[in-house]
């Protein structure tokens, strides 16, 4: 008995107190306590009365307790098998999307591919070409944005519905996000969020000025008038021969810049000609790269193509990587190449440094102007492959992601044991993972550049290049655990993470297969990984109690 | 006073079906839809009596089996199923009430407080036989959650002093005064009712 209860039981003598009573009846006081209050109580009518009235009381609690008053809900009559519902959407959400996939990829990518090798033999553009620019994923641009542009919405509604309803009532919580999404959909955007067209053959006549940000998504495009922000455009071509005052960022099959644009470009496309000037820089990833001799870059370029010929001014430094390059304008700053082969042209000029990585040597003309002789490094394919030094950097990124797992376990403890778990579920996780592998990352681009707005985009590529790394922690836990054995213990598992992370890297080593392993890995991780969030969103409680409780005693 | 011993959740007289425990332990789809059939109504109940509205405690009671089915084989099959199942019963709800800050700290502020008193033994009396079943559930309804939740794990659940403690986050000693303090807060419920009865009949 604790001194307060000592204190409460000695407070009165001539009567017992109500905690003394209860403390009795409940048989929490020690026995010669219990004993001298059973002597009091013998010949003490008004306590004895007392006794009987809490004893009543606890009765009358007991039962108004247990007694049914309510019958089962019918949502509780079914045994709740919501993971397994949960897995079946994966499932069924995976392969759809695989069959979705495959069609496109046969209707749109392979039929014509097939086509273009009959008539036109083995010359075709590239794989990579035909299936991003001239395939499924280009053609569909405008409905592919709407679907995202819609998935993510929803999204947005169901996390908000998983958080509202616990501060609200159900059907209220629902009717708040339906009618925060209907708004969002029915009111135009505001006008400091940009313009938004849809139009299948959009066109900014020569006099049109747009005060504003501008996004396009169309066909063909040509803008002539002049744009008083950024302007960012997906659609088939975009032909731009006006102004942009800010940024022209763009995702088309064909790019033809004879305007001029004083922000930077940004383009993703499979054909792109710049006649016209760039204020400031270029960063391009393109099929087929032509900076005419008319062009102008304030600033630097960035490239990545299969054929980059480079006739213009470019202001500053340049980093370029490609397959043919060719070099006849002028480049203000240093450039740093990389390809297969370059050739300098008699017309070019360099005023910074030149170099080149590349299998064969460039072909530089004598009467091009060099501020310094070219450097020429030779390409290898994995020079520093299974060499020493290769190994030891292996081992220090092996130590450093069992480092950073250390750290992801000691501040989540709860959510790494749940991953782990998660990631026992194998099929479930690997087939979450190809979803949020692909899914996140596209709805995060969109969202990029829809109303959902650049933050969340950003903060959901943030998160998911997070998630990305530590998909292999996941692994290596449950590899661990399999091998060692389960435990509660957070050192325990952090053991058996690093043993399974080991495993895991040096599988990666293993040729033609270890490429395969990471990939795997990659989804497998990823996907115990959004499973352990989803189920932390779903039942949002701590861990049960890691020991098994005794039966009550009285 | 006889030992008060967990067991109502199974239907009275039957032991806890500890071969379907075993068999959804090992992954038995149907063991599991046997205990989820047998134990769901009780514990729909305590989540009920638990909580502030029906919705919360029908997801609660979802939650929870969803719950128990993942940390299953955590259970030491030596003790008893039914205290464990309340036991993490009792750790959602009241993990779900402090999630909303609902919970009243101030009632562990002033245990101390509480005064010793002997009250008049009839008038209590007279007071708690006056009382239906479904007045007291009224009641609690509007009890604050810490007295409500005291008064479910101890007169429903059936759980030790131990088991409140480290349920409601108390210290054990003051167990007793949460609870008698419950009982205050209740009559004191039911007097304001009675009142509001007597006041409103013409």
């Amino acid at each position: 008995m604790s001194e307060r209860e000592a204190a409460i039981g000695d407070a009165r003598d001539d009567h017992l107190d109500e905690m003394t009573g209860l403390l009795y009846l409940e048989g929490q006081l020690e026995p010669a306590r219990a004993r001298g209050v059973s002597q009091h109580t013998e010949g003490c009518r008004a306590c004895r009365t007392l006794l009987r009235a809490l004893e009543h009381e606890s009765r009358l609690l007991t039962r108004a307790m247990v007694e049914e008053d309510e019958s089962l809900p019918a949502r509780l009559l079914a045994v709740p098998g919501r993971e397994v519902r949960s897995m079946q959407w994966i499932w069924v959400a995976a392969f759809g999307l695989a069959a979705t996939g495959v069609y496109a990829l046969y209707t749109n990518y392979i039929q014509p591919w097939q086509q273009q090798l009959d008539q036109a033999g083995f010359g075709g553009t590239s794989l990579l070409s035909l299936l991003v620019f001239q395939g499924a994923f280009w053609k569909g641009w405008q409905s592919m944005i709407s679907l995202f542009e819609m998935l993510a919405l929803l999204t947005l509604a169901g996390g908000g519905v998983m958080y509202l309803r616990r501060r609200l009532r159900r059907t209220s919580a629902v009717a708040v996000i339906f009618a925060g999404l209907l708004a969002a959909i029915a009111f135009p955007a505001p006008a400091g969020a940009g313009e938004i067209r849809h139009d299948q053959s959009f066109v900014l006549g020569k006099n049109e000025v747009i005060h504003n940000d501008l996004y396009v998504t169309c066909g063909r495009g040509r803008v002539e008038g002049t744009v008083d922000g950024d302007l960012i455009v997906f659609g088939e071509g975009l032909d731009m021969s006006g102004h942009v005052t800010g940024d022209l960022i763009v995702f088309v099959r064909t790019l033809r810049i004879t305007g001029r644009v004083d922000g930077s470009i940004r383009a993703f496309s499979n054909t792109m000609t710049l006649s016209g000037r760039i204020g400031r820089n270029l960063t391009s990833f393109s099929e087929v790269m032509n900076l005419d001799s008319n062009s102008e870059i304030g600033g630097g370029a960035t490239f990545f193509t299969a054929a980059a010929a480079l006739d213009g001014k470019i202001g500053r430094d340049i980093l370029g990587f490609f397959h043919d390059g060719s070099l006849t304008g002028s480049v203000g700053g240093n450039a740093r190449l990389k390809g297969t082969q370059l050739n300098i042209g008699s017309s070019a000029e360099m005023r910074g440094k030149t170099h080149f990585t590349g299998r064969h040597p460039a072909s530089v003309s004598p009467q091009a102007k060099l501020s310094s002789p070219l450097e020429y490094e030779v390409l290898r394919e994995k020079p520093e492959y299974r060499t020493g030094k290769y190994f030891i950097w292996k081992v220090i990124w092996t130590a450093a992601t069992v480092l950073f797992g250390l750290v992801l376990f000691q501040l989540m403890p709860q959510f790494a044991r749940d991953t782990v778990s998660s990631a026992e579920r194998f099929g479930a996780s690997l087939g979450l993972g190809v979803l949020v592998l692909v899914g996140v990352f596209f709805g995060a681009i969109i969202a990029c550049i829809t109303v959902v707005g650049i933050p969340l985009g950003i903060a959901t590529i943030v998160v998911w290049l997070a998630a990305l790394y530590s998909a292999q922690i996941a692994v290596g836990g449950v590899l661990g655990r399999w091998i060692l054995g389960t435990t509660r213990e957070t050192w325990g598992l952090i053991g058996r993470m690093a043993l399974g992370l080991l495993l895991v890297r040096v599988a990666y080593l293993i040729p033609h297969v270890g490429g395969w392993i990471k990939l795997g890995v990659i989804l497998w991780g990823m996907g115990a990984i959004s499973l352990a969030v989803y189920r932390r969103f779903q039942t949002l409680v701590p861990a049960a109690p890691a020991v098994p409780v005794a039966a009550p005693t009285t | 006073m006889d030992a008060q011993k967990p067991g109502r959740m199974s239907a009275l007289g039957k032991a806890e079906p500890a071969e379907a425990i075993s068999r959804a332990r090992a992954g038995d789809a149907e063991a599991w839809g046997q205990l989820y059939q047998e134990y769901a109504p009780a514990i729909f109940r305590f989540c009920r009596r638990a909580l502030p509205t029906r919705e919360d405690a029908e997801d609660a009671t979802i939650e929870i089996f969803l719950k128990i089915r993942d940390k299953l084989r955590q259970y030491d099959s030596s003790r008893s199923f039914t205290a464990w199942l309340y036991k993490v019963a009792a750790n959602h709800c009241w993990d779900m009430l402090r999630r909303r800050r609902v919970r009243q700290d101030k009632e562990t502020d002033d245990v101390d407080s509480l005064p010793l008193e002997h009250p008049d033994p009839d008038q209590l009396e007279r007071l708690i036989e006056a009382r239906s079943s479904q007045e007291v559930r009224r009641g609690l309804d509007k009890m604050g959650s810490r007295a409500r939740m005291a008064l479910v794990l101890r007169y429903y659940s059936e759980m030790s002093y131990d088991e409140i403690a480290d349920a409601l986050g108390v210290r054990r000693a003051f167990v007793g005064v949460v609870l008698l303090r419950a009982r205050h807060e209740l009559r004191q419920t039911l007097g304001q009712s009675s009142a509001m009865a007597a006041g409103g009949t013409p």
